[in-house]
């Protein structure tokens, strides 16, 4: 069971990451185009900028979450550094309990603003609800809470997890 | 007064918890919210409103475009375009060390890209020449906070997103060239100082010849400062396009001008880039929500009406504003002191007459300074490691920089033209 779940957030976060950097790529891409068609074609398109923001969105809460689960979020550490190794293990409980109420938060809230605003539809995507705006906050909010129960009942991912496969490659 | 207290205090003391500061703003926005009884949603549309912009959309693009140019060669190729200028004078390389932080600002943005490229070529070249570790890391850490004010600095475009988009990225861009020569300069008159000081060697002349070669080969990287600059002031891009179109040009001129980055190490450098600008996307969100609480909650009225009353004027304000940032500086990293102190401090410096576009690059110039400053200083941190020296060797000796810094940060908040004069000229 446990190293089935390991496998899964090992799986989730690479999801995360590629879903994240796809985007990424796809805005450095998109962007230039629109770029292109109003020098180079004369002719502006209006859904470079609507994308890229939608895009963005989906880009910094689920790559958000990966980036939580790789431990490269800013913490202040002077306190925690300070005390002694019991009184910082508590500290620690104290902020994953902190951690899970802010993704439980995110997770119920966030699913209440998309099911209240599913049914109105974006002004430059007639087709797209708007629900999905907001989509990944829930969304975000579920990973977030699933690399927590992992860090809880797992501890921290093993030094030969795929996070830390992003160093530049040796010589 | 309960609720400011309620939403500071939760911020404050989950921060010390040690969790991360951007769940912090967020969770202090939801018990703030709580508090007043402002509904969830709405905390939840702020935190979606704060990365759903398309200015936004400039930093991702300027942190990649920098990743690209600080892996693929161009940080060599740029100390070896600061050689030309600085010549055999005594402390030479030093020099070159700074000079070569200036171009790379001007490519990269980032003061912890500008370390880790600048420092990796550079410290070992210095301690080889006979200057001391922790002398080389020490210029190279400082000479990097040059980034985070000569354009494209994208803690500018951060500054501006948290001053709600009113003041525009071009003036801020054109307003940090010369606060950011003036830190550099001033940066370099310690290193030469020092230098006859201490006997450090001299640097190595460089023929006609080989500057020609040297400048050619480095011209190439140079073009993204003018794509991005020129860009912007002549109204072809928006800083968000002009950062999307560099960003392309910067992988273009890496991976088929240059050649020295390989196919295989681009997933890596995605992966990696991923996880810094989620990092600093999500700290934007949930400080787009801490700062709609503020807002309800009139803290930053509040924080004037306490300014008014203990400052008289503007240039006392200025430097308890000063005082106040670079103890921040000490403890906080550069995006969430920029997030949370703009809203806050914004309006009381306005209601003076400071010019919003001045103000910033006084808070950059703090907040810069605030990145070599220990127990939480970033660039500290990447320069002891690519120095390899440790954190209390380095802090002993930074106290002659530490000094040189306040020297340009004294002259950048008491002389408003260092920062207007440029963005008045060029965008009138």
């Amino acid at each position: 069971m446990r190293a089935a779940y390991a496998l899964a957030m090992e799986r989730l976060y690479l999801a995360c990451i590629v879903v994240s950097a796809s985007a990424l790529v796809a805005i450095t891409l998109v962007i230039p185009y629109g770029v292109f068609m109003r020098y180079a074609m004369n002719s502006a398109s209006s859904w470079p900028e609507p994308f890229s923001v939608l895009a963005m969105v989906l880009f910094s809460f689920v790559g958000g979450a990966a980036a939580y689960r790789a431990g490269v979020h800013i913490c202040v550490q002077m306190l925690t550094n300070a005390v002694a190794p019991a009184a910082r293990v508590w500290m620690a409980r104290l902020a994953d309990l902190a951690m899970t109420a802010t993704a439980l938060f995110m997770l119920f809230y966030g699913a209440q603003l998309v099911r209240v605003t599913w049914n109105q539809t974006i002004a430059e995507f007639p087709t797209l609800s708007v629900g999905l705006t907001y989509l990944p906050i829930p969304l975000g909010g579920l990973f977030t809470l699933l690399f927590i129960i992992e860090r809880l009942w797992l501890g921290a991912p093993p030094s030969t997890s795929i996070m830390y496969r992003d160093q530049p490659l040796a010589e | 007064m309960i609720e400011v207290l309620i939403l500071l205090g939760s911020f404050l003391v989950l921060c010390m918890l040690g969790m991360p500061v951007a769940y912090t703003l967020g969770l202090a926005a939801i018990i703030g919210s709580l508090w007043i009884d402002v509904p969830l949603e709405a905390v939840m549309i702020q935190i979606s409103s704060g990365v759903n912009s398309f200015s936004l959309l400039a930093i991702p693009f300027f942190v990649l475009a920098g990743a690209i140019m600080a892996e693929g060669g161009m940080a060599v190729r740029l100390v070896n375009l600061a050689r030309i200028f600085v010549g055999a004078i005594r402390g030479g390389l030093s020099v070159v060390n700074v000079i070569a932080s200036t171009f790379f600002s001007g490519v990269s943005g980032s003061s912890v890209a500008d370390t880790a490229s600048i420092g990796s070529v550079l410290i070992p070249q210095m301690v080889k020449q006979g200057y001391p570790k922790v002398f080389a890391t020490n210029v190279t850490i400082c000479g990097s906070v040059q980034a985070v004010l000569i354009p494209p600095s994208h803690n500018a475009v951060l500054y501006s997103l948290a001053a709600g988009g009113t003041i525009s990225v071009a003036q801020l861009f054109l307003a940090g060239v010369l606060p950011g020569l003036l830190f550099g300069a001033c940066v370099i008159g310690l290193c030469l100082i020092l230098s006859y000081r201490r006997g450090y060697p001299k640097g190595e002349p460089v023929t006609l010849r080989q500057a020609g070669q040297i400048a050619v080969d480095a011209l190439w990287g140079l073009v993204t400062v003018v794509i991005i600059l020129g860009g912007i002031l002549s109204g072809v891009f928006t800083p968000t396009e002009s950062a999307a179109v560099a960003c392309l040009y910067a992988f273009l001129v890496t991976m088929f001008i240059y050649r020295d980055y390989r196919w295989a190490e681009l997933p890596m450098l995605l992966h990696r880039v991923t996880k810094m600008v989620a990092m600093v996307m999500m700290l934007i969100g949930f400080s787009a929500a801490f700062g709609y609480m503020m807002a309800l909650m009139q803290v930053p009225a509040k924080a004037t009406q306490f300014f008014v009353t203990v400052a008289s004027n503007k240039y006392e304000l200025l430097m308890m504003i000063n005082i106040l940032l670079i103890a921040l500086g000490t403890f906080m990293d550069m995006a969430p002191m920029i997030l949370i102190c703009t809203p806050i401090l914004l309006p009381v410096v306005m209601k003076f007459g400071i010019d919003p576009v001045h103000f910033g690059m006084i808070l950059l110039v703090n907040s810069g300074i605030g990145l070599i400053t220990p127990p939480v200083g970033p660039t500290l941190f990447v320069g002891c490691a690519i120095g390899k020296v440790t954190m209390e060797e380095v802090s002993r000796e930074l106290w002659p920089f530490y000094a040189a810094m306040c020297m340009a940060l004294l002259i950048v908040t008491y002389v408003p033209a260092v920062s207007l004069w440029l963005p008045h000229l060029l965008t009138k």
